[in-house]
């Protein structure tokens, strides 16, 4: 969080330095099944995130010790390539990829009906083209429209925004400009038909009005994505309807 | 990466199709799958490029730093190439640190372009002695149905030939394009049923032999050479194969600078 | 839960597809199928695929499914491992099968199993027993199981084998018109066999097959792939 700034992000009638206004999210275009050689893959490209998501398996764990006897495990790894920031990342090892990797995992594993393969790992690869601020959500989302794709069972899709503050004022899905200067940072993971929340994470500094407001935009938001995700999915498995 | 066995029919099969001198995938020999090349596509890059080749899709981004410049060399600037083989683009290629193959992706493809002196190192000088600019080229992988080599080698080059350098964001100058003056293109045969296919795809890998890489500059000056993986082969051999990498070379070429 | 259970007609025309989390409406009186679960009387989808419905059952045909095992499979396996008595088998699931010497194609002595059946054999075999981990045991005690010396295995989308071959004239005409010999396993392997021309006939129609896998209203196109004749 960049913390409190007094540079102008917001002008008198409510508009964002982009042009949006305070709950609107970025343009956003969702296409699955372009990693010709994964079981299922897809791309969301939000605002100037550029995230590429590609499921394999379900497959034999390995090495053994990551094995559950009762479920599959979730193998995620998000990661974010060397171009995709305006400083070159150094690949390897890195403690932020490890958490966020993590915590997708664990929201993916809320809709994912792992019971019905114990043993095996459902790899989830995902990859950070171009980064501009909410790297985690557009992966979380791409996430679930691969795993879709490559025949996973799950009971939902998860679509994740996150909502946050500038110049004290609450707006939906920061952009980069704007994510320097924000006060506050609420990402959550919320499946699309049933509404309950898989991922949750929060830094910053919220009233409990404040908070209200970017819940509720975070929850807005959730249905125009997830018909672009069932878009997406159609257009690449022939849908007809 | 995860080496299962291969398979003896797929050999087999290689084998008999090499005798009427036929592919898995109906193309000649010497015949190239289509090569599409498109710039511009990473916003965060400098310079950058994606190719795909059939079901095989690569990335290549540049980046610029400022560099102290060596000390036996101070008025140079730096060249680097970094080859990421995530295990995002093939259900062979597993997590971890870069394994060998990576490495050897990576360092087959900078050596042709740094050998062919396509950038000028002494153009990227900006103080003497104090300050130059270190180019970094990152190819990625996106998907690998065979011959990432050449896809690597030719999605830096379109990438390096439309990069500017960021002077304006490093307060050093204006921006402006990085000077490059060839175009280094590599070609890949491997030992497929016994005799050299160009372009493999990747089942033709596993059920192959040897591998050689070819990188020529623009005046067919042969820039690097690499032989990989257990086999031997024959000057003859060589020799057919030489022949057929200065006209693919230069189809290549063409292909990258328009 | 079994993809090759999935039952869909030929006709692909008039599908709707259905992704994960979608409302199939209320559970009561219908039968529950492949790919759809129920929740507080409710159906769910959840996969990825075609939505059919009768009076017997809803369910899912899937648009990509992996191949899960089931007790008289007939598979294609290609040897992955060899141990004193027995082998491991990638059988394009999950998990590898076990092949013990006792099932396998002939005796061996101690620390001769290498010698009747190696790494990278590939082999004719059916599914024994499958335990509840998707763990399976193969037996090539039976008819026509044996070890495949000769042609080539390719790959078939799994999700389509009773889409596309439950008439039986389909695998009759593509034999005829390719004058290959053909084995269709249940484990999305066909094994095919004939000069090299014939051949790569049926390579180059399952390449188009796979190409086109995930389109059910092309099923009927994919079936007029498979049985036109190659001039």
């Amino acid at each position: 969080m960049g913390g409190y700034s007094d540079v102008q992000m917001i002008d008198e009638n409510g508009i964002r330095v982009d042009g949006r206004t305070a709950g609107e999210i970025r343009p956003v275009s969702i296409n699955a099944g372009i990693i010709p050689v994964a079981d299922g893959s897809a791309e969301v490209i939000w605002g100037t995130n550029h995230v590429i998501a590609a499921v394999y398996g379900p497959m034999e764990a390995h090495p053994r010790k990551i094995q559950k006897q009762d479920r599959a495990v979730l193998d995620v790894r998000y990661n974010m390539a060397p171009f995709s920031t305006t400083d070159r990342i150094r690949p390897g090892f890195n403690r932020r990829s490890r958490e966020i990797s993590k915590v997708t995992a664990e929201a993916l594993e809320s809709v994912v009906l792992t019971e019905l393969y114990p043993r095996s790992k459902i790899r989830v690869e995902i990859e950070v083209i171009t980064a501009e601020a909410g790297t985690r959500c557009a992966g979380i989302t791409a996430a679930s429209v691969a795993l879709a794709d490559a025949g996973i069972p799950m009971t939902d899709m998860v679509i994740s925004v996150a909502s946050g503050k500038i110049n004290g004022v609450v707006v939906c899905d920061l952009n980069k400009e704007e994510d320097n200067y924000g006060e506050a940072d609420l990402p959550m993971g919320v499946c699309a038909n049933s509404g309950e929340l898989v991922f949750l994470q929060m830094d910053g500094d919220l009233s409990p009005e404040e908070f209200q407001i970017a819940w509720d935009y975070n929850m807005e938001a959730i249905a125009p994505v997830h018909e672009m995700m069932i878009d997406a999915l159609k257009r690449s498995n022939g849908g007809d309807e | 990466m995860a080496t299962p066995p291969v398979p003896e029919l797929l050999k087999t099969h290689l084998t008999k199709l090499a005798e009427s001198d036929e592919r898995l995938d109906g193309r000649g020999r010497f015949e190239g799958r289509d090569v599409i090349v498109e710039t511009g596509v990473l916003a965060r890059a400098e310079g950058s490029a994606r190719v795909q080749m059939g079901d095989t899709i690569v990335l290549a981004g540049v980046k610029f730093q400022i560099m102290t410049p060596y000390p036996d060399r101070p008025t140079s600037g730096g060249f680097m190439t970094s080859a990421e083989v995530r295990p995002v683009c093939g259900v062979h290629w597993e997590a971890g640190p870069p394994s060998p193959e990576a490495i050897e992706l990576g360092r087959v493809v900078d050596r042709g372009i740094r050998e062919s002196g396509c950038i000028d190192m002494e153009d990227l000088c900006i103080l003497p002695g104090e300050k130059a600019w270190q180019v970094i080229l990152d190819v990625f992988a996106l998907s690998d149905d065979g011959n990432l080599f050449d896809a690597f080698a030719t999605a830096a080059m379109a990438a390096l030939r439309t990069a500017i350098i960021p002077g304006e964001r490093f307060d050093v100058g204006e921006d402006r394009p990085l000077p490059v003056s060839k175009t280094p293109m590599m070609c890949s045969y491997h030992r497929v049923g016994g005799r050299f296919v160009y372009d493999a795809l990747r089942r033709e890998e596993i059920g192959g032999g040897e591998r050689i890489h070819i990188t020529l500059g623009d005046d067919n000056h042969v820039h690097s050479l690499q032989k990989g993986l257990k086999g031997a082969f024959t000057a003859a051999e060589f020799d057919e194969i030489m022949e057929h990498a200065r006209s693919r070379c230069a189809e290549l070429r063409d292909l990258v600078n328009n | 839960m079994s993809d090759q259970n999935a039952r869909g007609g030929r006709d692909g025309r008039g599908t709707r597809l259905v992704t994960p989390g979608a409302s199939l409406g209320a559970s009561e009186g219908r039968r529950i199928g492949h790919g759809v679960v129920e929740n507080e009387g409710q159906l769910i989808a959840v996969k990825l695929g075609a939505l059919i419905e009768n009076e017997e059952e809803v369910s899912v045909i899937p648009s990509h499914t992996r191949y899960t095992p089931r007790p008289g499979d007939l598979v294609i396996g290609v040897v992955e491992a060899v141990q004193s008595n027995l082998w491991f088998l990638d059988i394009n699931a999950p998990f590898n099968a076990l092949l013990p010497m006792s099932l396998g194609p002939g005796k061996a002595e101690f620390g001769g199993a290498r010698n009747v059946l190696n790494v990278g054999n590939t082999v004719l075999c059916r599914i024994q027993e499958v335990d509840e981990t998707h763990s399976s045991v193969v037996t090539m005690k039976g008819l026509g199981l044996r070890r495949i010396d000769s042609g080539i295995v390719e790959a078939i989308p799994p999700h389509l084998m009773q889409s596309l071959f439950s008439d039986s004239n389909v695998l009759k005409s593509l034999k005829s018109s390719t004058d290959c010999r053909i084995i269709l396993a249940d484990n999305g392997r066909m094994w095919v066999d004939g000069d090299s021309k014939s051949m790569s006939n049926v390579i180059s129609k399952l390449e188009q097959i796979r190409a086109m896998s995930r389109d059910f209203s092309s099923l009927e196109s994919m079936v007029e792939i498979l049985q036109t004749e190659v001039y």
